[in-house]
This record gives C-alpha cells, structure tokens and sequence, in this order.
C-alpha cells in the first residue's frame, strides 16, 4: 500500500503522466481562453452601472479565487513533505508559491484597476484588498526564507512548516480583516454582480474564463515543477536518458 | 446574446472611455501569461542543454582516465 | 512533533524541565541586561517618534496614540525576538535541549514564556505612561494595558516560529520582519479595535474575549510549530 503511495509520489512517475496530459491540458485551456477572452471583450453587454469595466471581471474573478488556493495547497503540500518525506510535494510547493505570489499580485492589481472608477482612488483599505496584500506579502516569506536557506531538505521542511502556519494565519487575518473592515467604512463596492440576477450573457463567459484560468494554472505550475525535477533528479538515470535523447 | 458590442473597431479601442483600465488590465494578464507559461519552457531547453554538456564533459573525462590508464 | 520513546509517567520531569528552562532563561537574561533594556528602549524611542513625525497637537495624537502604541510593541517584540534561541544556538545548548527526552514542547513553551516575562512585559508596564504621554483619551488607559498584557505573548510566540525557522541563518533581521509581521496582523487589528471601539461605548469584554481567543489559540499551536522549526532548523 505505502510503496504504491510513494511511487505514485515519485518524480519519475510525475514526469511522465504530466508529458502525457500536457498537450491535452495546453489544448483546452488555449480554447478555452480563446473563447473566454473574445466573449468577454466583444459580446458582454456592458453593465448598466460600470460599463465596460466590465470587462476586467473577466480577468479579475478567476485569478482572485485561485489565489485563495494557494496556502491550502501548500499547506497540504508542505504536510505531505514533513510526513511522508515525498520530494515531489517538496517541488510542487516550491514552485506553487512564486506562481501564487504572480496569481495574487495580478488579482490585487487587477482589482484596483477594476475599482479605481467606482472608487475614485486606485487604493482603499478594503477588507478583500487588505487581506489579499497580506496574503501577498506572506507568500513572499515564504519564498525568501526558500531561498535564504541553502541546503534543499532543510528548505523544504522549513517552508512546509511556514506554509502550514500561513494557511492557518491566512483564514485568521482574513475573517480579522473582514471584521475590522466592516466596522470601518460600508460594505466593498465590488460586490461580484456575476451569477447574481443577471442573465447567462453574464455568468457563461465568466464560468469559461474560470475554467481558463484554473488550467492556465495547472499548466503552469507543471510545466514549472517538471524544470524542478529535472534539476533536482539530474543524476538519476532516467533523467541522464531523457537528456542524452533531448 | 451574441451580437459585437461595438459598432466599429475606434469604438472597441477606446472601450467607452474605459480604454486604460480594461486594457491595462488585459495587458497584465498577457505578460503574466508569457511570464508563467513561456519562460518556463525557454528555462527547460537551458536545463536539458546545460545537462547535456555536463554529461558530455563527464563522459569525455571517463573516457580520457580509462584511455589513459 | 515530540516524539516519547518510552511510556513511563514523565509528569513530573516534564514539570521540573519546564521550571528549569524558564529558571534559565530568567538567569541569563539577568545576566545579559543589555537584552532586556534594549527593546525596552527600543520601544520608548519609536514611541516618541509619533509625536514628531506626525504632530505634538493633542487632539491629533489622541487619535493615533493607541495605534502608535500597538506598533511601537509589535516591532520591539521583533527586535526582541532575535535573541530568543541564537545564543542558544551558537553556544550548543539548544542542541542539547532538542536531544532531551523531554517533550520539547515544554521546554519551548518555557522559553517563550521567560522570554516575554523579560522583554514583553517591560513594555506593557510601561505602556500607561507612554500612552499618557500620547494624550490617548481617559478610559482606554484599562484597555490598551489589558490587550497589551494578552496581546504581546502572542506576538512573542508567533515571532518564536520565525526565529525558529531562521535560527541558522548568518543575517536573517529582514527575513524575519517579513515573515512575522503579516502573521501578527489579527493581533494588531484586535488590540487596536478594542481601544476605539470602547471609546465608541462598546464593551470591553468582547475584544478581551477575542485577544483571549488569540492568546490560547497561538499558546497551543504556535510551540508546536516553533518546535517542529527548531528540530529543522538545529539538525
């Protein structure tokens, strides 16, 4: 039973499933975005109250919500690492956190675009954009304790323990901010208008751009974790093969 | 439901006065694209080329040492 | 994380480990006054720095005396922090501590809690006159010493999990600075709440009952994560 857990862990194994999937995955989401994009920056009906701003939800929506699943996915990444001792859990987090830092950024960015009309002001200390900054900013921890700490195994452990306290500390600071944001100015005007009341013309293209961007992720974070393995794996035969035919 | 929201293509540009942020904005999406997906793979064909010298290197000094000897 | 290789009844070593770490720790720092005094001094420094860099106007001040308090802590509890298992480190004892069979759990506990009795408290003692100093409105006085009082060990503990991660490190003043300051954001929001929410007639009770929230919550969980960092981090 275990050593099945650990060779469906292994690199190896990793490598090839994912060389396999890769074009299928690259495949749908380029189709997907395609379609995503066009829809959203041609058909979309502009809002009543925003206009084309619109528009930006398109971007805005997918990337805020993934952002969010980068802790938890560290988390269960780092606790597989310290528990089982698999690498490949190792190489996934430490490629997730560099992306999930882009991910948040791009949501942050993007949002304040977004609200910078109905605001008047590209920044307010809204509870989402609060915790958002934050979450920003424990990500970048991570990736700096990453990189000042030399040798592999130590850095992997060190960081699966600071991701599993900084998931624990996001969902703290998240309902702290919502709470302290709640009592300090009304409600975000930002309120996600996508499946509420409005038509399919709406949601359609919102739910393809999520699925767009979910397999943007994935492919990424693949594609970024497939470098790392052939890094870390470079004296093992499979990779000095894989190499030699390259 | 799918009718073009533009009558002409200045219109589309200018996006109702909107053109920076919604631009702006895809614009980012479009770097951060290259970023995650392209660099990843110009970075993969550094990997496999720098390994494959080394290999090479290695195989190259294995050869000289037996030869030699 | 503590892993016990026998079963023997141990309560009372786990005790006397507990005592003895905290005795220690108590010793050196009595020993090593300069840690002490230093963050200390630390915080009445940037304390008096508001007045200066914003405006000695009373009114002004008042509004920002409790926050100004709150972060003036949060970054002495940080400079503090450094010296919480580095000597320790260079001089092999934490190393002999992580090879005891006691639960490191405790001794961690211990040090966290000696650690803050000598650096933390000091603050929060003197935090009253500060305050008063910052013109911060009557009635909060109670208040901010109270959240203060259970608002600094949790600062202490989270910031022992970055120093535990970072203890090997050769420079890590900035990496630990942007490792714990975002973690202690609830702390800071919840402490500064009570304090302008109170002036506003809300209760008191309910921010203590919050701060009290946090304090059990890091005072249980964060040792086991410093732990875990320090038996990284050593081997």
């Amino acid at each position: 039973m275990w050593t099945w857990f650990h060779q469906l862990g292994s690199p190896k194994w990793f490598y090839e499933l994912t060389g396999r999937w890769l074009p299928w995955l690259v495949a749908a989401m380029s189709l997907l975005l395609l379609v995503g994009i066009v829809w959203a920056l041609l058909f979309v009906p502009p809002d009543y109250q925003q206009g084309n701003t619109i528009r930006i939800m398109y971007i805005h929506v997918p990337f805020a919500s993934i952002s969010l699943a980068f802790f938890p996915l560290m988390a269960i990444a780092g606790t597989v690492t310290l528990v089982w001792k698999i690498k490949l859990a190792d190489m996934i987090a430490k490629t997730a956190a560099p992306l999930g830092a882009w991910f948040t950024a791009l949501a942050l960015a993007s949002g304040s675009i977004w609200g910078s009309d109905i605001w008047g002001t590209w920044w307010i200390w809204d509870g989402r954009l609060t915790s958002m900054l934050l979450q920003l900013f424990l990500l970048i921890g991570v990736i700096s304790l990453r990189s000042a700490l030399e040798d592999t195994d130590a850095a992997a452990k060190a960081c699966a323990v600071l991701s599993i306290v900084g998931c624990i500390n996001v969902f703290v600071i998240k309902y702290s901010v919502d709470w302290w944001n709640t009592l300090h100015q009304p409600a975000s005007p930002i309120t996600t208008s996508g499946e509420g009341p409005n038509g399919p013309e709406i949601w359609v293209p919102l739910v393809i751009m999520i699925f767009a961007i979910y397999l943007f992720f994935a492919v990424a974070l693949i594609l970024s974790t497939r470098n790392e393995i052939l890094q870390r794996e470079r004296r093992a035969q499979w990779v000095q093969d894989l190499v030699r035919t390259a | 439901m799918f009718e073009i929201q533009f009558a002409s293509l200045g219109e589309f540009f200018s996006m109702g006065n909107y053109a920076f942020n919604v631009w702006s904005v895809y614009a980012l999406f479009a770097l951060f694209f290259v970023i995650n997906i392209y660099f990843p793979l110009v970075r993969r064909k550094q990997i496999l080329k720098e390994q494959k010298r080394r290999l090479l290197l290695n195989a190259e000094a294995e050869e000289s040492r037996t030869g030699s000897s | 994380m503590v892993e016990r290789i026998d079963s023997r009844p141990r309560s009372s070593t786990t005790t006397t480990a507990f005592v003895a770490t905290l005795k220690r720790e108590l010793i050196l720092a009595y020993k090593r006054k300069h840690d002490v005094v230093n963050p200390f001094m630390f915080f009445l420094i940037v304390a008096t720095l508001f007045p200066i860099g914003i405006s000695p106007e009373p009114e002004r001040l008042s509004l920002i005396a409790a926050g100004a308090l709150w972060i003036a802590a949060l970054l002495a509890s940080l400079l503090a922090m450094d010296n919480l298992y580095r000597a320790d480190y260079e001089d092999g004892s934490l190393e002999q501590m992580l090879l005891s069979p006691q639960p490191l759990y405790f001794m961690v506990l211990a040090k966290n809690i000696g650690h803050w009795l000598v650096s933390g408290l000091p603050v929060v003692l003197v935090s009253p006159l500060i305050a008063y100093m910052l013109s911060l409105p009557e009635g909060s006085y109670m208040t901010l010493f109270l959240t203060l009082l259970m608002g600094t060990p949790v600062l202490s503990l989270l910031g022992s999990i970055g120093v535990a991660l970072t203890v090997g490190l050769g420079s890590r003043g900035l990496i630990l600075a942007v490792i714990t300051l975002p973690m202690s954001v609830p702390v800071l929001i919840a402490g500064t709440m009570a304090v302008t929410e109170t002036q506003n007639g809300a209760s008191l009770a309910g921010y203590l009952a919050i701060m009290g929230a946090l304090l059990l919550g890091t005072l249980t969980l964060a040792p086991l994560a410093s732990a875990a960092a320090l038996r990284i981090s050593v081997s």
